[in-house]
């Protein structure tokens, strides 16, 4: 479903060039859950990036359907990003002025078209799911850690997107909280989404199909 | 609810923000538009004033001039085929023209010679409530004459006759009283005598007739050669001579107290710019995360620039509209200080608030395009790196 091959990317910042992923190959199949590993500057993060297109990869491919996407159009690439792809930070990163339902409807909210009943529907539906049905009206602010990052899951679920990347997803929680998001995560893997999940977790990682290892740029174990 | 939603709500939710940018914005436009309202009265009332500082048209009869000499003898210039300006007759067709509303005095003007004891002098007959208006800058011991016998003495005139204030003496075998005798003015008036216009004609046995025709214009709304051309077709055996220099000083006057109204218009507008700039800049810096997010969610690089000018022109259009009444109300009260709000033109016009608002409106969402661009231009990694 998604092959990223030979990726490389090198960062450089005042004239110093800091090579970040060195020739990194990965595939993920459909309905798959694949978490990555590794210590800090490891390269997970790029990875997990250049693997969501967030990121351009000075080279490499990254194949999704067969189909190099780094080589898409910036139109082409929105569309993948809205339809396809969803993240989820490790800070939620929701908008403090749309309500938890507003959020969630936001890969509707792209153009000019208004969003139908049919949209908020689908919100509401997302938003049981991943437990916070009735709080659909409140602002983030007024929701603790862990519901805002269900509801950033949420709005990675609103588009039926088909592959999950979830950058450190229970980093910023306390273990309860993380936990649930965690046995949420598997639920959807259960359902059939694809999942890649970046974690330092070595206990959350293990629920995953796949455990790849990285260090300094490079893949040292996939199991 | 769609992507201007975004926008939106950003604005309620940053409404301090938004609000000193709007203050800022609504106090330029509100400065722009009663600057711009004033000048132009205080323009309409310069010329008007300017007006009292002489004629800028002048209508003479048309005639051939010969000059004669026959065996060594000179006969000077002769005047030939010279038509009568009838005074009514020149007044009518004068005040008929499509710029009428534009002429601001008509003065006709009768000369002629006569003696007064066995000095002869220069008689000009005025109408002197017009010539009130045409010598604003006229000062005199005594005053102007009431009565139709009443003369007003040129200062060397006055000198050279002995006239003083009250004397009567003989003009054309008809009696007269100095009502006034002129300062030295510097120019022409000094050596005649200004008698009523009407007392000059039957006088000197020339009922209804005038030599010449002085034309006051106000040229702030159209070329004086274009009065000037009109004229020329209402009175077909006149020659028209516009007094070039007069009115080129007299429109520098007006023009220039427009255009200094004008450059600081444009300060005011360029300060009013840099801010809604600077603004715009630092919310794309502030909001670097979420411009990220939202592209993650694939809200396209034309979808960020239009929220960020959206965001612009919302201000501007509020500023406009707010900025307009709140300029026309401060213009009011502003000709009111100065003394110009009876004679005052001002009025509110739709035209003008819809000129005013797409105006503002465009140069906020000029002001705002370089932060837009710059927003539209952060790639979803660099706002991420940055998180």
């Amino acid at each position: 479903m998604l092959e990223a091959k030979d990726i490389t990317k090198t960062f450089t910042s005042e004239g110093v060039a800091t090579p970040a992923l060195r020739g990194v190959s990965l595939t993920v199949g459909a309905g798959e859950f694949v978490s990555i590993v590794g210590r800090s500057g490891s390269g997970k993060t790029t990875f997990l990036n250049v693997l969501s297109t967030l990121l351009a990869p000075d080279g490499g491919e990254v194949l999704y359907g067969g189909e190099n996407v780094t080589a898409f159009s910036p139109e082409r690439l929105n569309r993948l990003r809205n339809r396809d792809f969803a993240v989820v930070f490790q800070f939620h990163y929701l908008l403090p002025y749309l309500t938890a339902r507003e959020n969630v409807l936001l890969p509707f909210m792209t153009g000019l078209g208004r969003v139908g009943s049919r949209e908020r529907a689908r919100a509401e539906d997302c938003l049981e799911r991943v437990g916070l049905a009735g709080k659909g009206g409140k602002l983030p602010g007024h929701l603790s850690g862990g519901e805002q990052q269900r509801v950033a899951i949420a709005r990675a679920l609103v588009k039926d997107s088909k592959i999950l990347f979830a950058d450190e997803p229970t980093g910023n929680l306390d273990k309860t909280t993380g936990e649930s998001v965690m046995s949420l995560l598997t639920d959807l893997k259960r359902d059939g989404l694809s999942i890649v999940m970046v974690t330092h977790d070595e206990s959350y990682a293990r629920r995953a199909d796949r455990v790849v290892r990285m260090a300094d740029g490079l893949v040292a174990g996939d199991a | 609810m769609n992507i201007l939603t975004i926008p939106l709500r950003t604005m309620r939710k940053k409404w301090l923000k938004t609000s000193l940018l709007f203050t800022v914005f609504t106090l330029s436009v509100v400065a722009i538009v009663s600057l711009n309202y004033v000048s132009r009265e205080v323009g309409h009332s310069l010329e008007k004033k300017l007006t009292a500082f002489g004629a800028n048209i002048l209508v003479t009869p048309r005639s051939e001039k010969l000059t004669v000499s026959y065996g060594g003898f000179s006969l000077g210039d002769m005047l030939m085929g010279m038509t009568d300006l009838r005074e009514a007759d020149v007044e009518e067709r004068i005040l008929s023209i499509g710029y009428r509303d534009r002429i601001s005095v008509v003065a006709p003007k009768l000369v002629s010679m006569a003696r007064v004891g066995d000095v002869a002098v220069g008689v000009v007959g005025v109408r002197f409530e017009r010539e009130k208006v045409l010598k604003g800058y006229w000062s005199m011991q005594g005053d102007f004459p009431a009565a139709e016998n009443g003369v007003l003495a040129g200062s060397k005139a006055a000198a050279r006759l002995g006239l003083k204030v009250g004397d009567g003496f003989d003009l054309a075998g008809r009696p007269a009283v100095v009502s006034g005798v002129l300062d030295p003015t510097g120019s022409d008036d000094d050596s005649v005598i200004f008698a009523d216009l009407g007392f000059a004609q039957a006088a000197f046995g020339q009922e209804d007739k005038v030599s010449f025709v002085e034309v006051a214009a106000l040229c702030a709304g159209c070329p004086i050669e274009d009065i000037v051309r009109q004229l020329e077709e209402k009175l077909p055996d006149t020659e028209i001579q516009a007094m070039q220099s007069i009115v080129k000083q007299r429109m520098y006057s007006v023009h220039f107290v427009e255009h200094l109204i004008l450059t600081v218009s444009l300060v005011i507008l360029f300060i009013a710019c840099c801010m809604v700039g600077a603004t715009m800049l630092s919310s794309v810096n502030e909001r670097i995360r979420e411009i990220g997010l939202l592209r993650s969610l694939g809200f396209s690089r034309s979808g960020i620039f239009g929220v960020f000018c959206f965001e612009a022109a919302l201000i501007g259009l509020a500023a406009g509209v707010v900025g307009y009444f709140g300029g026309f109300f401060l213009s009011v009260k502003v000709l009111d200080l100065l003394g110009m709000a009876q004679e005052a033109e001002a009025a509110m016009h739709a035209g003008h608030l819809l000129l005013t608002c797409a105006l503002i409106v465009g140069v906020s969402v000029l002001a705002a395009f370089f932060p837009s661009w710059k927003a539209a231009s952060i790639e979803p990694s660099t706002a991420l790196i940055s998180l």
